[in-house]
């Protein structure tokens, strides 16, 4: 008598095919799935309808300053480590209106349009990206202030994790304990062997799918293979920081170390890691208004530290040089946020390091500043 | 990091991001050439009934088209259903400010920030140094004296501008010197009319004598007046737990999600701007952060 | 006799002067005297030969600086137990770099400067003492006249 419940923490296996029964519940229940797609030769993550979108047989090739998508000799969907699209985009979009005014006899009236918020299914999360999402929800739900198109959007999410077993050499999720196995943050989360899909029950919701879509127990001998593969994905992971709990404070106490001209030099404020980032969440606002000035709308939009404008006010810039912004953002990311927060602000996902056309290191730059003030 | 003393913040919709209510202009003012004081009712008379702000807090002005601006209240907080805002004409929302006619309306949100623990320091001495526009913010912490004088020893105001024109509330000093306060103001350069004193603002510190024990120092000023008002108190020996500063970093919400106006890990905006300097110590003075 | 007992009182007032010992402190009295200033009077004026150390007891000076199109420019107010014309003392500027005008009615001390000197070169430890003094007023004048250039309340330059 085989137990057919599904129950919360319980994994089951489903052939590979399946994957298009749990794309099309989704679909079914209301939720539009999201998932990672071949676009203009990187990953970006898009609406799908099926499992032909995925990138099949893809892997990624990713270094300093380096990243190609590449046909690998293998037959798996998830196979690729995170290209320069994030999640966040679809809880916290690049530019949202937020309302919009007219002029009438003198007076302004504002119009507030309850947009019709998105329920997104998002397939193919990593690890480090679903601790990203865990991350953004403590800065934009919060107890005083809560954002609300980002908690309207976060409630409609459902999250599907796909476990990584082939990093990339600019990965370090281990060192920030964010993987390469996903501990929670999911309403599903899949392991892919080669073939079938382990998944994991992490919500109600996720049962609720898994419910329609046939599954099977998940045999001891399934089991081992995923653990021997999470030990070598472990094993394969390159880079690393050590000592991660000391550096907030090394950073903060060491504001004004020379090393900080050093880096500075090398950087070029060209704001690519801030927009490759799935945690940064700094947001500008724009007011515009027609030629008449009777009409006029808000919007916010996705800014960065890197902006001169970012710290610029009447009387001037307090972030005038380029040190100084590169300082703000590490110190912040490694250091402030767990002040702010209760953790830190990387997940270890790479992307910085993969996308600085400067070839500049977090990882490297971190065991320098070590170094230097040890 | 709890931020001290918050108020709730009414004139806030939790819906709609930086969606403001609107207020109307009911009197303007003029307090220098470039700075005059505006006071709004808002439209809605709920909200005008319910909004309570603290000392030292700010509101968002919201001109359509312009953009916002972060301005500190400067009027009376017992009296909150005319709310004063001190306004120098610097940047394009203030100079838009300052094209409203009365009768017009302006969007607000808020209060926002930390206040100024005044009620904390019931028989202190209380010096209160202050520079330019930076008398604005702690003016309600002077109401809050003269509306409980008795509470507090002695008071002082070290108040510094760059002319005797460019002094604001002058024409108050009079009635706070009624009250027991010493009102000593200064300035950068004068002509022959000014019978007052010349010279900055930490001068005045310097000259004062005060006893360290039982005062608190309540700043407001550009960072370099504060600065040395700092070295000046710390050497004195007022505990660095005794001496309040008011920041001023770029403010976009308001609410510490855009990130703009953070100095090291502090959202100026809500951990702020009123910090005690044990506070802000390690991150005080240092160059570009 | 009064008149040298006012004197005596009133220098006695001043710290630094109660560091000073015995001897040194007859000396100084000797060469000092009790100026009385009315409102609006000048005590000296830019370019007049330095004469006194003044130390101010009762009232405020006003230091000023004269510009053709822009008047007299004042810059500076000396309260009770400050220094005013410290010029007179330092050996280099042998002129008065700036006017002084009385804001209030005013009392001071005047210490006829040049005999002062003197002391200094015939009794190192005076002069040493004195230079001393003088450096600290120099000192603290130059640091508020920058925090003054500095000009903080005055326009940004930038627009928003």
């Amino acid at each position: 008598m085989v137990d057919k419940t599904l129950n919360l923490g319980t994994t089951v296996a489903i052939k590979k095919e399946k994957l298009l029964q749990l794309i099309l519940t989704l679909t079914e229940k209301g939720y539009q799935p999201i998932g990672p797609c071949l676009k203009d030769g990187v990953i970006s993550y898009e609406p799908i309808v099926s499992i032909d979108a995925l990138p099949q047989g893809f892997s990624s090739e990713q270094e300093k300053g380096h990243y190609r998508v590449k046909p690998g000799n293998h037959k798996r969907y998830f196979d690729i480590t995170p290209g320069p699209h994030t999640w966040k985009k679809f809880l916290f979009p690049p530019r949202t209106q937020l309302f919009k005014a007219h002029l009438l006899n003198g007076h302004w009236q504002e119009t507030l349009e309850k947009e019709e918020t998105p329920r997104y299914a998002l397939i193919g999360v990593r690890p480090c990206e679903s601790a990203a999402i865990q991350i953004q929800d403590k800065v934009f739900i919060r107890e005083d202030f809560s954002d609300p198109i980002y908690a309207k959007r976060r409630e409609n999410l459902l999250i599907v994790t796909v476990n990584c077993l082939h990093p990339s050499p600019t990965c370090f999720c281990t060192s920030m304990n964010t993987g390469p196995k996903a501990q929670g943050g999911f309403d599903l989360s899949l392991t892919e062997l080669d073939d079938v899909f382990l998944v994991e029950l992490g919500s109600d919701a996720g049962i609720a799918v898994m419910q329609q879509i046939e599954w099977e127990p998940a045999s001891a001998f399934l089991h081992q293979i995923a653990q021997q593969g999470f030990k070598e994905a472990e094993d394969a992971i390159i880079r690393q920081i050590d000592n991660l709990e000391s550096v907030p404070n090394m950073l903060l106490s060491n504001l004004e170390h020379p090393y900080w001209n050093e880096v500075g030099q090398r950087c070029m404020s060209c704001t690519s890691c801030t927009q490759v980032c799935p945690t940064c969440f700094c947001w500008d606002v724009e007011d515009s208004t027609d030629l008449n000035g009777k009409y006029t709308r808000r919007e916010r939009v996705w800014d960065s530290c890197f902006n001169l404008a970012y710290s610029t006010q009447a009387g001037g810039n307090t972030r005038p040089s380029t040190k100084s912004r590169y300082r703000q953002w590490l110190t912040h990311k490694m250091g402030s946020w767990v002040h702010q927060f209760d953790s830190l602000g990387c997940v270890g996902c790479g992307r910085c390091v993969t996308w600085c056309p400067a070839k500049i290191d977090i990882t490297e730059e971190i065991k320098t500043f070590q170094d230097v003030t040890a | 990091m709890k931020p001290t003393n918050a108020i709730p913040t009414t004139a806030h919709r939790a819906e709609y991001l930086l969606a403001p209510y609107w207020a109307k202009l009911k009197e303007i003012t003029q307090e220098t050439d470039d700075t005059a004081t505006y006071w709004f009712e808002f439209e809605d008379e709920d909200l005008r009934k319910k909004y309570q702000f603290g000392h030292g807090q700010f509101n968002m002005l919201y001109l359509p088209g312009y953009g916002e601006a972060a301005i500190s209240i400067s009027s009376d907080p017992e009296k909150p259903e005319l709310i004063g805002h001190t306004i120098r004409f610097v940047g394009n929302v203030t100079r838009a400010v300052s094209r409203l006619r009365v009768g017009q309306s302006i969007g607000m949100r808020g209060p926002f920030g930390t206040t100024w623990p005044i009620e904390a320091y019931k028989n202190h001495d209380v010096v209160i140094t202050a520079g330019g526009i930076g008398l604005a913010p702690l003016r309600p912490v002077i109401y809050h004296i003269l509306n409980h004088r008795d509470d507090y020893d002695r008071v002082v105001i070290l108040y510094g501008a760059r002319t005797p024109k460019d002094l604001l509330y002058i024409q108050e000093y009079s009635k706070w010197e009624d009250q027991g306060i010493e009102v000593i103001p200064t300035v950068d350069r004068a002509d022959e009319n000014w019978g007052g004193q010349v010279g900055v603002v930490p001068m005045l510190f310097y000259r004062l004598r005060f006893d360290n024990e039982k005062t608190v120092v309540f700043s407001c000023g550009p960072e370099i007046m504060m600065r040395f008002v700092v070295f000046e108190g710390l050497a004195r020996r007022i505990a660095p737990e005794k001496i309040y500063l008011s920041m001023e970093r770029n403010m976009k919400c308001g609410q510490g999600f855009c990130g703009h106006c953070q100095l090291g890990p502090y959202f100026i905006c809500k951990d702020g701007p009123v910090y005690r300097f044990d506070q802000l110590e390690p991150y005080f003075n240092l160059e570009d952060l | 006799m009064n008149k040298k007992q006012n004197l005596i009182d009133a220098l006695q007032a001043i710290t630094w002067f109660q560091e000073l010992s015995k001897e040194h402190f007859e000396k100084i009295a000797e060469i000092s005297h009790i100026v009385e200033v009315n409102k609006d009077d000048t005590l000296f004026s830019e370019g007049d030969k330095e004469d006194y150390l003044y130390i101010v007891l009762e009232g405020r000076i006003a230091i000023e600086i004269y510009s053709p199109f822009r008047g007299r420019l004042r810059i500076y107010t000396a309260e009770p137990l400050e220094i005013v014309g410290w010029s007179s003392v330092t050996p280099v500027i042998r002129q008065r770099t700036a006017s002084t005008r009385a804001v209030l009615d005013s009392r001071l001390i005047a210490i006829d400067a040049q005999i002062l000197r003197k002391f200094g070169d015939d009794d190192p430890e005076l002069g040493y003492i004195i230079m001393r003094r003088m450096a600290n007023v120099v000192a603290g004048r130059l640091m508020v006249t920058r925090l003054q250039l500095l000009d903080l309340f005055g326009h940004p330059t930038e627009d928003q």
